[in-house]
């Protein structure tokens, strides 16, 4: 019954993990920039969804909300943080990257405090009885099946459009995708949007579950959703889907088990570290 | 002649610096103004700022003012050790104050002690800090005696015997949960499980289910207000409904609006008792209100705290002498905002653990542990 209530936990984990990692890999596919800062939009998105919820009353347009500011501030990223450096080594970029996610840090604790921000009546707090004596809240239900819901749709979009087809040709091979005519630099903007939204709304179920968010929230996924990607064989989107999802259920059975020798980040890094010595090209890799 | 020493110390540091007053009395202050820690560093500094007021409005040392020196140390040895320099070396402070974490405070004690300036620490838990030599003083509890007092609390006071120990994987928490650990025996307690966390976890459900799979009586959970506010509302949203006991790091209002209704009855080791009829914890207390607009917390009472027994050592001491200094904080016996001070031979402070508990959205007075021997500080 635990195993079964820590898998739980590990997909709700691995479901906030994915939302985050996506947005990363479809990046690092179009651009090959390692992009930190996209750890800062999911701060912002946490911020967004706990004022706009305590403004309104309503969470569903806190999510809404959050999705598209957020969405919107991730192609000003771009335009004005990567763009004006394409021409440069990855580099010069990541740097820049890693600047500006400081940066944000900072200016999220002089906007908002240091103190960080709660719910003042946090929504989806219910509990909902699942199997025998194992519950769950439902703001925890709602994580999952907001990864599920927005993943298909998206992944829907990228078979069943015109769009979708040349945004998934231009991830996979950018020259070709071009010499095919496609606006390349549409598809960069289409991707800086949906990438920072997935990642926005999964700060807002992150602020939910903590009923609490911080200048710093982003430290964190900063670096894993890199190990995440890196797990999923950089760039694949399938990959980092089942990197996120495994990474969630390891760290939660590693918490208990090895918790009181590992804390959850070596966890994590061990994990990378074991799979990229059996398979270097990442856990979805061939040959 | 202890004046004209000082006015041509003041004088000497007004043409080294050229940007104090001569009246002055400097007191170095390092705490964590930004980083993870700021929101600790923040309030500390506010409750040192209002210590020094309160001292000034009075009549200031002999009638020289307080001045406080103040450098964002970021939580962070490497930041703090360079800033002790600093502070001793280019600023002149008579003495400084940590109102830091255990790393930065350490780091920066042991620069105090090499050049014979006397410092305190006004919250940091690390047992290390005061054996950096005779000029480092502690005005807070060490981590063990908290834990200590923490073990009596749950298997005497409140007669629970089974519990759960969910410790924070820092220098604060190891230490709590060692001293917990050392007398829960001795209480009757039996430890159903020990799930060690980060301090960059917010997302506790693994170790809430096995908590939960264990059924303890009670659960000894260390952290601080922002790990111990996520960790409290994801315990009691699984249906755990057991006593949840913390410690000083829950202290302040902000614990209390992150774990929202969750944190009621939650039961902390602390040495601020807001409920506090002492005059001189009420001065802190409503002063803090009023100038902030802000409940006071733990980490500005330890600051403030620090600051009186500055001043008061000062005004014994009656000049800027540093070992004179050194020797009238060791003889300090003051009753401040975190209790009644005095210090023994290591410079760890003895006095009474304050027991709180979260009633209708505010801490409030639960208990009071006096037990001379359970909570002795370390000595050597």
């Amino acid at each position: 019954m635990l195993a079964l209530d820590l898998l739980i936990q590990g997909l709700v984990q691995g479901s906030i993990y994915a939302l985050i990692a996506l947005g990363l890999t479809l990046v690092y596919g179009l651009l090959r920039i390692l992009h930190v800062a996209h750890a800062a939009l999911f701060t912002l998105g946490g911020y967004l969804g706990v004022l706009v919820t305590n403004a309104t009353g309503s969470f569903l347009l806190a999510i809404l909300v959050a999705m598209v500011t957020v969405g919107v501030t991730g192609m000003a990223v771009y335009r004005f943080a990567y763009r004006p450096l394409l021409g440069r080594s990855p580099l010069v970029a990541l740097i820049a990257s890693i600047g500006l996610f400081i940066a944000s840090e900072e200016l999220f604790r002089i906007v908002f405090g240091a103190y960080g921000l709660s719910y003042v009546d946090p929504p989806l707090q219910q509990r909902v009885q699942l199997f025998g004596d194992i519950s769950l809240s439902v703001a925890r239900i709602m994580v999952v099946v907001l990864a599920v819901v927005l993943l298909t749709v998206l992944g829907w979009l990228s078979v069943a459009t015109r769009t979708g087809v040349a945004w998934r040709a231009s991830v996979s091979d950018p020259p070709i995708a071009q010499a095919f005519g496609i606006d390349i630099e549409r598809v960069r903007y289409l991707n800086f949007f949906v990438g920072s939204a997935l990642a926005g709304a999964a700060g807002v179920m992150v602020a939910l579950l903590n009923n609490l968010v911080e200048p710093t929230m982003g430290a964190v996924p900063s670096y894993k959703a890199l190990a995440i990607i890196v797990l999923g064989g950089l760039g694949s989107v399938r990959g980092t889907l089942v990197a996120a999802l495994s990474l969630g259920i390891i760290e939660a059975f590693g918490t208990i088990y090895i918790g009181n020798y590992l804390d959850r980040d070596a966890i994590a890094f061990a994990f990378l570290i074991v799979v990229l010595m059996i398979r270097p090209h990442g856990l979805l890799a061939r040959g | 002649m202890f004046k004209k020493l000082a006015i041509a110390l003041g004088i000497a540091s007004l043409a080294a610096v050229g940007t104090v007053s001569a009246d002055s009395i400097k007191i170095g202050f390092n705490a964590p103004l930004t980083g993870f820690a700021a929101a600790d560093g923040n309030s500390a500094l506010k409750g040192a700022e209002l210590a020094v007021q309160q001292v000034n409005s009075a009549g200031g040392i002999h009638g020289q003012m307080l001045e406080l020196v103040v450098y964002d140390d970021q939580a962070s040895p490497k930041e703090a050790a360079p800033l002790a320099v600093k502070l001793i070396t280019k600023d002149e402070v008579v003495a400084g104050i940590s109102g830091s974490y255990s790393g930065s405070t350490r780091a920066a004690a042991t620069i105090f002690q090499e050049s014979a300036t006397p410092y305190i620490s006004a919250y940091a838990v690390h047992p290390d800090i005061t054996r950096a030599g005779p000029f480092v003083f502690r005005t807070s509890f060490v981590g063990d005696v908290q834990g200590r007092a923490g073990a009596k609390l749950i298997g005497e006071v409140l007669g629970k015997k089974r519990v759960a120990l969910i410790t924070l994987n820092n220098d604060f928490g190891k230490s709590l949960a060692a001293g917990f650990k050392e007398k829960a025996a001795a209480f009757g307690i039996e430890i159903t499980g020990e799930y060690d966390y980060g301090i960059k976890d917010r997302e506790f459900g693994p170790i809430v289910s096995k908590v939960k799979s264990d059924a303890p009586d009670a659960i000894y959970a260390s952290g601080y207000f922002f790990t111990a506010g996520p960790l409290v509302s994801q315990i009691r949203a699984a249906g755990i409904e057991v006593p949840i006991i913390g410690q000083e790091g829950y202290d302040g209002q902000k614990f209390i609006e992150i774990a929202g209704p969750a944190s009621e009855g939650v039961l902390i080791t602390t040495s601020l008792n807001r409920d506090s009829t002492d005059a001189t914890t009420r001065a802190f207390i409503d002063g803090f209100q009023a100038a902030t607009g802000n409940a006071a917390d733990m980490v500005a009472a330890s600051a403030h705290t620090a600051v009186l027994v500055m001043s008061e050592a000062l005004k014994k001491a009656g000049g800027t002498d540093k070992d004179a200094l050194r020797q009238a904080i060791a003889e300090t016996s003051l009753t401040a905002a975190t209790g009644n001070i005095s210090f023994n031979a290591l410079g760890e402070v003895q006095k009474d653990v304050q027991v709180q508990v979260v009633r209708d959205g505010s801490w409030h007075f639960h208990s009071i542990i006096s037990d001379a021997v359970l909570l002795a500080p370390p000595a050597e």
